[in-house]
């Protein structure tokens, strides 16, 4: 019940999403399991497929613990790979 | 880490892969049809290819593409690896080495000779397969492609305009517009390997995209939830389908520095018409994305460290480049990367271990060091050898036998400084391998060039021996095996009217004999020809007309300087460079060379070298009032002569009884001259020596001092060299003293004098 008046946790993505970036990214999203979070992504220059994978992960989680999970802002180079890489965060979008 | 640190490694890198590609070659030679065989010889020139990519080395790129290919055919079982085969693939093999030093060194490379061996490795991958793997290298224009091509487009009577495969240009033609242009489908399933290696999945898509029109559809079904998610394991897998033509080769080709990190699977679909599957809906990948941050390097790979910029920035190679790079930095530079999180650590560790096993070389976990700082690490642990026996030495002087505890630690310091100069000595230790393959490549070309057919096989090439030995040892070595195969084994046509196979063998072997590596040079060819020989000698002004020679003397006079028994010069082994520079640059070595030879059956050579260059366990003994040390090694054991069991022979030799054997006995101060008269041997002591030959002999010393390590001081390089001995060293109290060669004083036991460069012509 505290949980859903708490306000969303922001998450601020690194500019470069790599290996190390996902273990981190990891880490950091399973600290805030149960509650919502909100992803920002505009400083993203890199992205990696491990992070992605992590996001996606995430993503599905949140929608079973039935918790919001939203994209606030997304750089330009973030939505191009991941696009390209054929995954669609769009649906998430805040 | 700069770039030209980078690079080196990649040479030493190199080197190993070229040893492998060698190695691997000559299994195959040998009948071994084991796939891994093949499958290493194919990495070995895979990742120098790779390498070379990323450095713009285009000549090698160049040639490694199309061996490569060649390769790939036996690989795939389409080119079956005959005796013809593999005689392309050696030389092949060779030219690669040499491009590789000249990319290193800046020489020069035959340049008709790999071109030559380009059309051969381009006739094999086509000639014996109707459908090859791909063209190797671009065909003249007006050649159509048709036939070697995999004909991209199998409608029929469609005459395929004529299209280059090579990567490394991607002209485009206009011819282009007419085609039909075909649709493939791809399946990617990268593996965690690959992002260990800092490579990533959104490059290579990236790539992919801009071969040509190109839908995606990510597989996402083994992605775990959250808490059982490995971040560092690759889940997701892709199905794509790109329009292109640059043929299921290009799309390869996009995945060529990855291929062993992922499933790939590539096929034609231009006719299969197929829709996509209901469930597995395609997005379609607009077409800017293919330019994604193409100009700046931000989606450059990723988990690699700083200083690998600089070879992202070439752009051609940018990917592949960088990938391949990426694993050479990630070898050198593992321990900078670790994350600071102790919880990546692990993954790390794996990381490198992924690494490691990618260098199918790699058992455990190497370093590579400058050979300067380990030399420069053997003479200070020298020195530290030379202070500790100072030391031990003004303790006794000083005479503080009450304090135990002072003797206690020398003691202790002894054992340490032991122990420290055998780990710095098993530093330098190295395998004899890479200079006997590098002999083997030397039998095929002197055997190709003077139209022998020869074999070269090799014993014991794990014997390990200290690098300067090993650095020294290639060019006697190789003068040594160019002699056999050019004056040794006969022709072919020879040997068949002798009853011999006409394939000669040359048989290298090394072992390690009493604490020395032994090395043995045999061919199965003619032996010497002893008459021709003398009469070379005596003609030369060698030997007198009517010296009376034994066998192995008259062999022997083939190390004197300026000996050349071959008829003609030839371009081979007569270059004015005779057996006596390759017996002086063993000595040099603290080593020696015999010969021993059977008419008709050809000639053994034998050398004995020092396993270091650096330290020697002795004996120091005194003989006339000198301090002498005799090499442990050739110790066989120590007694006190009884009068009874002295007995004379002849004018003036003696024996001495030893269980009932005799054993010539040898005065050590009489043969270097230290004195005039015989000494009485009861006085002394004897040391029975094994020498080289095998015989045993009893060297007469006035005492013995003591066992000691000593480092050796060489005498050649500070002083020049002296007959019957080996080097000098330097004792505990400062003063010199001269290391005895123990098989020059039992040579000049046996009457030769002790004047080693022309004790045959005194001989004589």
């Amino acid at each position: 019940m505290a949980a859903r008046k708490s306000a969303p946790k922001t998450i601020t993505l690194k500019p470069v999403l790599d290996m190390n970036e996902a273990t981190a990214l990891h880490e950091s999203l399973s600290a805030v399991r149960g509650q919502p979070v909100t992803i920002d992504a505009s400083a993203v220059e890199r992205t990696g497929t491990l992070c992605v994978q992590v996001l996606l992960a995430a993503s599905r989680t949140w929608d079973n613990d039935k918790q919001p999970f939203t994209f606030s802002k997304v750089s330009d180079a973030f939505k191009k790979t991941t696009q390209l890489i054929g995954i669609n965060f769009d649906h998430l979008a805040a | 880490m700069d770039m030209n640190e980078i690079k080196e490694i990649f040479f030493q890198e190199c080197e190993e892969q070229l040893a492998e590609l060698e190695s691997g070659l000559l299994k195959l030679n040998d009948g071994d049809r084991d796939p891994e065989t093949v499958n290493a010889v194919f990495r070995a020139v895979h990742s120098i290819k790779g390498g070379a990519g990323a450095f713009g080395l285009d000549d090698l790129v160049a040639f490694a593409h199309v061996f490569e290919t060649t390769l790939d055919c036996v690989r795939s079982n389409k080119l079956e690896p005959g005796p013809e085969v593999l005689k392309v693939m050696l030389k092949s093999a060779d030219v690669l080495a040499d491009l590789t030093n000249a990319a290193r060194d800046g020489g020069s490379v035959d340049q008709a000779r790999s071109k030559q061996l380009i059309r051969e490795l381009e006739a094999l991958a086509n000639g014996e397969i109707p459908v090859a793997a791909e063209t190797p290298v671009a065909k003249p224009a007006a050649q159509p492609a048709a036939a070697a091509a995999p004909a991209p487009v199998n409608e029929e009577g469609f005459q395929p305009v004529g299209f280059s495969f090579d990567d490394f240009e991607t002209a485009v033609d206009e011819g282009e517009v007419l085609m039909v242009i075909p649709t493939y489908e791809v399946i990617f399933k990268p593996k965690s390997e690959l992002f260990a290696k800092g490579n990533d999945a959104t490059l290579l898509l990236r790539d992919l995209s801009k071969l040509g029109e190109m839908s995606i559809y990510c597989n996402t079904d083994e992605l775990p939830p959250l808490e059982e998610l490995n971040p560092e394991r690759a889940y997701l897998s892709w199905k794509i389908q790109v329009k292109t033509d640059k043929g299921e080769e290009g799309i390869r080709t996009v995945f060529e520095f990855a291929e062993w990190d992922c499933d790939l699977d590539v096929t034609d679909v231009t006719n299969a018409g197929a829709p996509a599957d209901e469930d597995m809906p395609m997005q379609p990948i607009p077409f800017d994305l293919a330019l994604l941050d193409d100009n700046d390097d931000h989606d450059r790979p990723i988990g690699v460290v700083e200083e690998e910029e600089h070879i992202a920035s070439d752009q051609q190679a940018a990917v592949a480049a960088a990938a391949t790079a990426a694993k050479v930095v990630e070898m050198a530079g593992q321990a900078a990367r670790q994350p600071a999180e102790q919880r990546a650590a692990p993954a790390a560790a794996a990381a490198a271990n992924n690494a490691a096993n990618a260098q199918s070389a790699a058992g455990t976990p190497t370093i590579r060091v400058d050979l300067d700082r380990v030399d420069r690490l053997i003479n200070l642990v020298g020195e530290l050898v030379i202070n500790q026996a100072m030391l031990s030495q003004s303790v006794v002087e000083n005479d503080t036998n009450g304090t135990s505890s002072i003797n206690m630690g020398l003691e202790e310091l002894q054992q340490l400084t032991r122990e420290i100069q055998d780990s710095v000595m098993a530093i330098r230790a190295q395998p004899v391998k890479p200079v006997f393959q590098r002999m083997s490549r030397i039998v095929r070309e002197v055997a190709d060039m003077v139209g022998k057919s020869i074999r070269l096989v090799t014993e014991g090439e794990n014997t390990e021996v200290d690098k300067t030995v090993i650095d020294k040892l290639a060019e006697p070595l190789t003068h040594m095996i160019r002699n056999a195969v050019d004056h040794g084994i006969e022709t072919p046509e020879k040997r068949v009217a002798n009853g011999k196979n006409p394939e000669g063998t040359v048989k290298l072997t090394a072992k390690h004999r009493s604490g020395r590596i032994v090395i043995e040079l045999a061919d199965d060819g003619a032996g010497i020809n002893r008459e021709r020989v003398r009469q070379k000698a005596i003609d030369n002004d060698l030997i007198a007309a009517d010296a009376n020679l034994s066998d192995e003397e008259i062999d022997n006079l083939i190390f004197m300087p300026g000996f050349s028994t071959a008829d003609k010069i030839s371009d081979i082994s007569g270059r004015g460079v005779g057996m006596d520079v390759v017996k002086r640059s063993i000595q040099a070595l603290g080593g020696r060379i015999s010969i021993s030879s059977r008419p008709g059956n050809g000639s053994t050579f034998t050398m004995s070298l020092p396993l270091t260059l650096a330290v020697l366990d002795g004996m120091v003994v005194t003989v006339a009032g000198q301090t002498l040390v005799v090499p442990l090694t050739a110790i066989v054991e120590t007694l006190q002569p009884e009068p009874s069991a002295i007995h004379s022979f002849g004018s003036n030799q003696r024996l001495i009884s030893i269980r009932n054997s005799f054993c010539p006995l040898v005065d050590v101060g009489r043969i270097l001259n230290f004195r005039y008269q015989q000494a009485n041997p009861v006085d002394g002591v004897a040391l029975l020596v094994e020498s080289e030959g095998g015989g045993q002999r009893a060297l007469m010393v006035d005492a013995i001092q003591g066992q000691r390590q000593v480092v050796i001081k060489s005498l050649e390089a500070n002083y020049t060299h002296v007959p019957g001995i080996a080097a000098a060293t330097i004792l505990g109290d400062g003063r010199v003293a001269l290391i005895l060669d123990v098989d020059a004083i039992v040579a000049a036991s046996r009457g030769q004098p002790l004047r080693s460069d022309s004790s045959l012509a005194a001989a004589g």
